[in-house]
């Protein structure tokens, strides 16, 4: 039986010898929109745009269209689709986001249809194929066959960080295990400064940098370690087949996606420790008596195998979630971390780990990791009850 | 000048329960320059794509694509958050291969919709009910807030919604 079904057409035409004028409709189940949107043919800068609703999910869904004029300006490039989804895609709406990439990319294929048509004039033998081919040659360069590019395992002195004065005086350290910057994470708006600072205030005794596919480069660590006298280490949040992994130890960068089989191979070569982020986000946002997915059935799946602990706070995902995470990990007898998976510099601490061991570098860290000595906290929570 | 169209493009998505246990998201696209048909299976409650398939009808780019090759990267991964990420790292980075990204990304927004779609069957018709549903849809899934214009600071649905 269907149970969706959704249309996208996309109308696109020549308004007058630099301008082409694209009309969107999409209609679903759930929402009814159209969109026009005109570009210019010359340069692809987006000329106006003007969006309406027929049937949206709720009476609130009509504020969504004043944002769209956020997007007037853009042009299409490198970057393009990431500024739309992030731009429109979060402050209008990610449905009128995706129609008006939709028309775009459709006045971008329009151009190359209209550059084929003049060249025709010229060389009436001209196939189109040759002509897309030759703007992509001329276009692009070659594809960058992403994945892994070289790099050693950490050895001793790599981002060997002295303790703080706060930590050195404690039996055990809280540290926050998942944190984003800005720009190293596009999806963040912390600076590293800003987050260090928050850290302090909060009274964690360190953070861990894991920012995505992002190695950051010890000497500026170390750099960041002396100017605002704190614990800072260095990790990875890497994006798998199988969702993302946070990993420690591995100096490798590791570009695009990789498939987790894969990157566990690199992670033992390298002695690291890994952990699988946020396992369950998204899974329960139905309930987990739609779907029907119980405890027993989530252990079964095979990612578990490849990872040596698992995230089960996590602040971005709901309460449910990391109950969930928590449930399956104990019955797969995994370690467990908490961490923030801060994108703004509020988020830092929420939530992080308590280990018992003193962790002084990265490489106490990865050891403390493999011992296993540590729980995840509600760290913000707990400073609050505590204040 | 004469208003005659330039370009269409028409995407079709169609999302199907097979048993209780599988479900297929299909998606048609067709526009001037060409012509593609994209199948993923996902099995539930898991929602991991257990089975995918694809066809190249017509392309005028002259890229020769191995559409099976490209497609066989994602199998096994799960339709959720991160998928787009996943699936544009896996499926190459020609145009055709971006087009063919874009088609199993739209089956696997079907397929969540399709979710989504039972769930606003729940709204209550009740203005100040269904402004309830959704206050409380957004405590359970934090990450909704701010996640667009009607579920943001200053919309009457989250009014009462205050996070650090």
């Amino acid at each position: 039986m269907l149970t969706f079904t959704r249309n996208k057409l996309v109308s696109v035409w020549r308004k007058d010898d630099d301008t082409l004028s694209a009309h969107g409709i999409l209609e679903d189940d759930i929402y009814s929109l159209e969109i026009d949107v005109s570009l210019s043919l010359s340069q692809l800068e987006i000329l106006s745009i003007a969006g309406k609703w027929n049937r949206a999910e709720n009476s609130e869904c009509r504020r969504a269209i004043p944002f769209l004029q956020e997007a007037v300006g853009f042009k299409m490039g490198e970057g393009f689709t990431q500024r739309v989804q992030k731009l429109i895609g979060r402050k209008s709406c990610r449905h009128l986001a995706d129609m008006l990439l939709v028309c775009c990319y459709s006045a971008r294929d329009t151009a190359q249809v209209i550059r084929w048509e003049a060249e025709k004039e010229k060389r009436p033998d001209l196939g189109l194929v040759e002509v897309l081919s030759e703007q992509r040659i001329s276009s692009s360069g070659p594809i960058k066959d992403s994945q892994i590019s070289s790099g050693k395992p950490l050895k001793r002195g790599a981002g060997d960080l002295p303790l703080s004065k706060k930590a050195m005086i404690r039996g055990e350290m809280i540290i926050d295990l998942h944190v984003h910057t800005s720009p190293a994470s596009p999806c963040s708006s912390a600076s590293v400064g800003e987050l260090i600072e928050e850290a302090k205030r909060i009274g964690l005794d360190g953070i861990c940098l894991t920012d995505h596919n992002y190695v950051w480069a010890a000497a500026e660590v170390e750099r960041l370690r002396e100017k605002h006298d704190f614990l800072i280490l260095r990790g990875n949040e890497i994006t798998t087949d199988q969702g993302d992994v946070l990993v420690f130890g591995l100096e490798k960068e590791i570009k695009g996606i990789i498939a987790l089989k894969e990157l566990r191979q690199e992670v033992l070569k390298a002695g690291g420790f890994m952990i699988l982020a946020h396992p369950f986000r998204g899974f329960l946002t139905f309930g987990v008596g739609q779907l029907g997915l119980t405890v027993e059935k989530a252990m079964e799946r095979p990612l578990f195998e490849f990872v040596d602990a698992v995230e089960i706070l996590n602040s971005k995902v709901t309460e449910k979630e990391n109950r969930f995470a928590s449930e399956v990990a104990e019955g797969l007898n995994l370690q467990v971390t908490g961490g923030s998976d801060a994108h703004a510099v509020s988020g830092v601490g929420i939530y992080a780990t308590r280990f018992s061991d003193r962790i002084d570098n990265e490489i106490d860290l990865i050891r403390a990791l493999k011992k296993g000595n540590y729980v995840p906290v509600a760290f913000r929570e707990g400073m609050k009850k505590r204040s | 000048m004469p208003e005659i169209l330039s370009f269409s493009r028409n995407i079709c998505t169609v999302v199907e329960q097979i048993r209780d246990d599988l479900m297929t998201s299909s998606c048609r696209l067709q526009d001037t320059l060409m012509d593609a048909y994209v199948k993923i299976s996902v099995k539930i409650p898991d929602l991991e794509i257990n089975g995918i398939e694809g066809k190249l009808e017509r392309s005028f780019s002259g890229e020769k694509i191995d559409v099976e090759e490209a497609f066989n990267k994602i199998m096994g991964t799960r339709v959720g958050p991160g998928i787009r990420k996943i699936i544009r790292g896996f499926i190459g980075n020609s145009a055709t291969e971006k087009q063919l990204a874009f088609m199993v990304e739209e089956c696997c927004s079907g397929l969540i919709l399709s979710f989504t779609k039972d769930q606003m069957k729940k709204i209550p018709k009740d203005p100040e009910k269904a402004r309830h549903f959704f206050e409380n849809l957004v405590r359970e899934n934090p990450r909704l807030y701010k996640g667009c214009a009607a579920l943001s600071p200053g919309s009457p649905l989250v009014d009462n919604i205050k996070f650090d």
